[in-house]
């Protein structure tokens, strides 16, 4: 009976050790559990209503999820255009130019230009997150275009990008305040059974949306099979080019979503600040997720679980009372390890 | 200086890949280590090298015993390991790729140039290869590159050099370079480990050899005393046919068609010849003969170019590989580590890559049906490998090529273009291909294959090319196809005899 319960054990550990070298959606799902683990320990455990101690433990989690949904979708998106052997840095100051745009599209002041076309009510925010979405599509192409027909390195063409977008938008927008009707704010602030849902509902959606895409069409395999052999994909007949403009307009639609819920959850915008540091948190996501840098490897279900890593983190270290100016550190050192651990994982 | 290894055995999970092998070299000998992909060369070398530590058996340097636990500890006991993917820095000088790491200072704590070039001559000089040090070496050729490497062996007083198929991307000329080297090397009392899988090189250089067939040691013996046929057979365990492959067949029209093709960059210039349907059209010269990027801006994939082109007696310019594709051209690139697989990528996709766009209903890909045409294809052409779902890099060299090749099977192409498709891949691996692109050939394919080696060509085609400095050197056919004419041809020189034309019939 004994060795029987050994030998079971000794099958667990074997299972577990073959999952972790193997899976790295399994490794980065098992670091989740544990961080959320210390999260719910630091949570305390009210032992004399537990039923309260429950609500506001998933009280926490509609917090931090929605906190992080923003991040979250900019996260799919990178996804794959790491994987596509790219990157993009201009996805922060792409929100605010997306954001910008649909701010004065939906002005109700004297500026705006929907209202000064005569259109009114619902039909404005159906045009207006059209029109939001092509402009991401548009300056996510842009990219692409750089990247493909002028030949310059994703790094490049896109700090080039980021540069520029922000900067025009900052210059038209100044001194200019939309002022966003109150309808477009249900977009990402209708509440469902008290709660404020939206965000997370769209950050779901859009992850289940995009792993079929990954998974299951021509464009998604391509897309990995870009990055992890241009040429080899070139000779098989894969236009890669327009794959890989493809991937930075695809990239452009997402970054508009976060800016469209941006905007309906906050109702303004500062041009100078929104979305900075969006672009490098999307990239730690996809990093911790177990996405390669050099691209043909990665999934979108490790980028979900990456981008809930670094907002259980952030989500402990404020539990545990960390000071804030600490807490970017505890993010560099998460996204280190991550990449240290699978080195060590693809080495053995 | 000798090298025994004595009863090694070394596992990767089930697999054993050696086998109780014994293996000695002596100081001034080239000993040839023969074996087919997965023989377990590599293993045992990696054994000797210091890569990988051996589960049993041990290792003797002058009836010394001892144990190397890194690549560092062997070289330092004068053992050096050349690897097929040549370790330079393209962007350094020559000096400069010897001496990093160690670099030689002046007192001021400057670099001594001077003294390492120095050096380096007399290490150039030891093996009689006339090299300015200051070259980069993104200037000199493989055959070059492959000198300094062996140069800084020597600097490190390597005794035992071990070149893994130090030859495969060398042109005639280039090899002979290297073989003289080895040669004086030998004199010099260095001990030469040549691995390789070109049987006429190993007669041409070796002293002795050592077969190993699946992880065991099969055979060991002088080569004065073999030949390549039976070096072929102790490789593979039964007898290697070595008879012409031609077969009779009726001809269509012409496929493709080529008209005075020249391309941007004077990689070639002034080429027009056509090839039919059913016929097996060879390719061949030296390196620098311009035939890969010939094929590959047909294909769409390189320079672009001036002159006409007909396909299926339309004419066309092919803009890029996915017009190719969608006209029933398939292109097998050389290289295939570099230019064929997508290691990422399971061996399904990797087969089936090319069609994923056919029968894919909003994009979604009909896994039942790319499923169906790669499981036939694996059937038809003897591909061995695991799961279909694991990665294509599990598989070996031959059946990861015949995975490239079905992918282009898989949209039943007009044309198939094959550049150097028995690339460092195994006797029998290579014989299944020429089979392979025979049988297509029987349905009316028209086929155009890239070969380096003229042997090939002679045993395979029905006409050949021979190319020479991005010119048509001339056409043979019949039996003036043979080894000697392809390499006059080659080389530039003309054959005068029964001259017409150009074509020799």
């Amino acid at each position: 009976m004994i060795s029987m319960v050994k030998k079971n054990g000794k099958n667990l550990v074997d299972w577990f050790h073959d999952k972790w070298r193997t899976n790295l959606q399994f490794s980065t799902a098992v670091a989740l559990v544990l961080m959320i683990v210390l999260q719910t320990l630091a949570l305390g455990f009210d032992f004399d209503s537990p039923g309260d101690w429950f609500g506001t433990w998933i009280q926490n989690w509609i917090n931090i999820l929605r906190n992080n949904a923003g991040i979250g979708i900019v996260s799919l998106g990178m996804t794959f255009v790491i994987l596509s052997g790219g990157i993009d840095l201009a996805a922060g100051s792409t929100v605010v130019a997306v954001g910008a745009f649909i701010m004065v599209l939906i002005d109700v002041g004297p500026q705006g230009i929907l209202s000064n076309l005569g259109i009114t009510g619902w039909p404005v925010y159906i045009i207006a997150i059209l029109l939001g979405i092509m402009f991401g599509a548009l300056l996510g192409a842009f990219n692409g275009l750089l990247i493909t027909y002028g030949k310059l390195p994703p790094f490049i063409a896109t700090l080039g990008t980021m540069k520029i977008y922000r900067s025009v938008t900052q210059h038209f927008m100044q001194g200019y305040n939309p002022e966003v009707p109150k309808p477009f704010l249900e977009i990402a602030s209708l509440k469902i059974g008290g709660q404020l849902l939206m965000p997370i509902i769209y950050w779901l959606l859009l992850a289940a949306l995009l792993y079929v895409i990954s998974v299951k069409t021509t464009f998604g395999r391509q897309v990995t099979a870009v990055g992890s052999n241009e040429k080899a994909t070139r000779l098989s007949g894969v236009n890669v080019n327009k794959i890989k403009r493809r991937v930075y307009m695809l990239m452009g639609v997402l970054v508009s979503v976060a800016a469209i819920v941006q905007v309906s959850r906050i109702g303004a915008m500062d041009y100078a600040n929104a979305g900075s540091g969006y672009e490098m948190d999307a990239i730690s996501s996809v990093i911790v997720g177990g996405t390669s840098m050099s691209g043909g490897k990665g999934t979108i279900i490790g980028t979900v679980l990456g981008a809930l890593i670094i907002a259980v983190m952030n989500n402990l270290l404020n539990l545990l009372g960390v000071p804030p100016f600490l807490r970017e550190a505890f993010k560099g050192v998460i996204v280190i390890g991550a990449v240290l651990l699978q080195k060590k994982e693809s080495n053995a | 200086m000798n090298v025994e290894l004595r009863n090694v055995s070394k596992s990767f999970g089930k697999i054993e890949a050696v086998k109780n092998v014994d293996f000695s070299q002596k100081g001034g000998e080239i000993h040839a280590l023969l074996g087919e992909n997965g023989a377990g060369k590599s293993t045992l070398m990696n054994i000797l090298g210091g890569v990988l530590p051996p589960d049993q058996g041990e290792i003797y340097l002058d009836g010394k015993k001892v144990v190397f636990e890194s690549p560092a500890e062997s070289l330092d006991a004068g053992i050096a390991f050349i690897h097929q993917e040549l370790n330079l820095i393209n962007d350094l000088a020559v000096y400069e790729n010897l001496f990093i790491g160690r670099e030689l200072k002046r007192k001021n704590g400057l670099l001594d140039i001077e003294a390492m070039c120095q050096k380096t001559e007399e290490i150039l000089n030891r093996m009689e290869i006339d090299l300015d040090p200051k070259t980069m070496v993104s200037d000199l050729d493989t055959s070059y590159k492959q000198i300094v490497e062996i140069s800084r062996a020597l600097l490190m007083n390597a005794a035992v050099i071990i070149m893994d198929e130090p030859t495969t991307s060398l042109t005639g000329t280039e090899i002979e370079r290297v073989f003289e080297m080895m040669r004086v090397l030998r004199g010099q009392g260095v001990g030469i480990v040549f691995i390789s899988h070109k049987l006429n090189e190993v007669i041409q250089i070796c002293d002795r050899y050592t077969i190993l067939r699946d992880g065991l040691m099969v055979a060991e013996g002088k080569i004065s005393e073999v030949t390549t046929a039976d070096l072929a057979r102790l490789m593979v365990g039964h007898k290697v046919r070595t008879r012409a492959l031609q077969r009779a067949r009726d001809r269509g029209h012409a496929v493709l068609k080529v008209e005075g093709l020249m391309d941007d960059k004077d990689a070639f210039r002034d080429i027009s010849f056509s090839v039919e349907a059913g016929e097996m059209l060879g390719f061949t010269g030296l390196l620098g003969d311009g035939r890969s990027e010939l094929f590959q801006s047909i294909f769409g994939a390189g320079e672009d170019y001036s002159g006409q082109i007909y396909f299926e007696e339309k004419p066309i310019k092919i803009q890029n590989p996915t017009q190719a594709l969608a006209l029933g051209i398939g292109y097998l690139p050389r290289n295939r580590k570099e230019n064929g697989i997508i290691k990422d990528m399971t061996t399904l996709e990797n087969g089936t890559i090319v069609i994923w766009p056919q029968n894919a209903k909003f994009g979604f890909i009909d896994f039942d049906y790319q499923n169906r045409l790669f499981d036939t294809q694996v059937k038809n052409l003897n591909i061995k490998m695991g799961n279909k779902t694991d990665l294509i890099t599990s598989l070996s060299g031959g059946n990861q090529q015949k995975i490239v090749l079905a992918k282009w099977l898989n949209i039943q192409p007009r044309l198939l273009i094959l550049d150097n498709p028995t690339q460092g891949i195994d006797v029998g691996a290579k014989e299944e291909i020429y089979d392979i692109i025979h049988d297509l050939a029987d349905q009316g394919v028209a086929i155009i294959v890239l070969f380096s080696e003229a042997q090939e060509v002679v045993r395979v085609c029905d006409r050949a090319i021979v190319m020479y400095h991005g010119e048509l050197n001339g056409e043979l056919v019949g039996e003036s196809m043979d080894e000697h004419n392809i390499m006059l041809l080659a080389t530039g020189a003309s054959l005068n005899s029964m001259k017409e034309n150009n074509r020799y019939d």
